[in-house]
């Protein structure tokens, strides 16, 4: 039988956010570099409610994790995305308050289908 | 100035999932990536399994523990070709991982991995391995009200193995509940009542798998 070990003391996915910081920020920096720029003024990104993802934990993480990078002096700024859905019953678009859809507030059909709410994306960033 | 990306934060590791799915399609291997919170029953429903399959699916096992090899000294005891990865912390198995230990399994020789994610009713459910589907297991005795506190797992997974359904009498579970709220969340959820103690239900439940690896 095989053991594979991960090291101790990797901070890559030892919090949940930290590992989804990760790879917005590899996913950041390597854009930067792809595009010949130097480094990173701002980053935008969409967070939808039910994708799992805390803002305020994932902005900490990325506050931590910036640092010594080309996005050191970089701000992060969260969209919250809030779930909503269209229904093929009553043929309507619905936004819900919580992170999951049971079924149509308007005529309690569970023929709807997610619209939003599930994004963990990089929208824009500004660049020197 | 402004740069539009418009990427997906998780693309790097859906990109080596859809590696890892390559190569276990090239090997005409089946895997399922079963997720549970602590202690519901996962290695147990492996263990069950793998004894029910004997001589029908031929089966590896990739184990994700935060530390220990209990549970694959435990599959390695069935008899099945068994990796065990250490996260050494993070809360869940991803890609990458996976891609590590992929080729330490015998896959020509295999027609069904099994992954045990860690245990955590969170997490795993947002993270792609290469799995063919999630299958989520919950035990009754942690409560008829988990669908709606964690909805993502439910809605993430094809299959919902309910486990310890001979404990039933002793908690206040509604098991109707269970497959109501699991089933709005998830209208093509399968999903099967069984005991990995009494072994009812197991039949049903490795069957439907038997049927998928054909």
């Amino acid at each position: 039988m095989l053991t594979k070990k991960r090291k101790r003391g990797c901070q890559k996915g030892k919090m949940h956010e930290v590992s989804i910081a990760h790879g917005l920020l590899d996913l950041a920096v390597d854009n930067c570099k792809k595009g010949g720029y130097k480094g990173i003024e701002s980053i935008k990104v969409k967070i939808g409610k039910a994708s799992g993802v805390m803002p305020d934990s994932l902005l900490f993480a990325f506050e931590t994790l910036k640092i010594g990078t080309i996005a050191e002096k970089a701000s992060l700024t969260i969209d919250e995305v809030p779930v909503s859905g269209f229904c093929n019953a009553c043929n309507s678009y619905f936004t819900v308050e919580e992170t999951y859809i049971l079924s149509c507030p308007r005529c309690g059909s569970s023929m709807f289908k997610m619209e939003t709410g599930r994004e963990l994306n990089i929208e824009e960033m500004e660049v020197f | 100035m402004k740069v539009k990306v418009v990427t997906n934060i998780l693309e790097a590791n859906d990109r080596i999932a859809s590696e890892n799915r390559k190569i276990f399609d090239d090997a005409g291997v089946f895997v399922i990536n079963i997720m549970s919170a602590p202690g519901a029953g996962k290695t147990t429903l492996i263990e069950k399994t793998i004894n029910e399959l004997k001589g029908k699916v031929k089966i590896g096992v990739i184990e994700g523990d935060i530390a220990g090899t209990d549970d694959a000294i435990r599959i390695e005891n069935t008899g099945v070709p068994v990796v065990q990865i250490n996260t050494g912390g993070a809360c869940h198995l991803d890609a990458n991982m996976i891609s590590e230990v992929i080729n330490d399994l015998p896959l020509k020789d295999l027609d069904l991995v099994i992954i045990e994610n860690v245990g955590n009713l969170v997490c795993p459910a947002e993270f792609k391995v290469g799995e063919n589907m999630k299958v989520m297991l919950l035990s009754i005795t942690e409560g008829d009200d988990k669908p709606l506190k964690y909805p993502l797992m439910f809605q993430e997974s094809s299959a919902l193995v309910l486990n310890k359904v001979d404990l039933i009498e002793h908690t206040n579970a509604d098991i109707g509940k269970i497959k109501k709220d699991s089933m709005s969340l998830n209208p093509n959820l399968k999903i099967f009542e069984v005991s990995c103690k009494t072994g009812e239900g197991i039949s049903e439940w490795t069957g439907w798998l038997q049927s998928l690896v054909r």
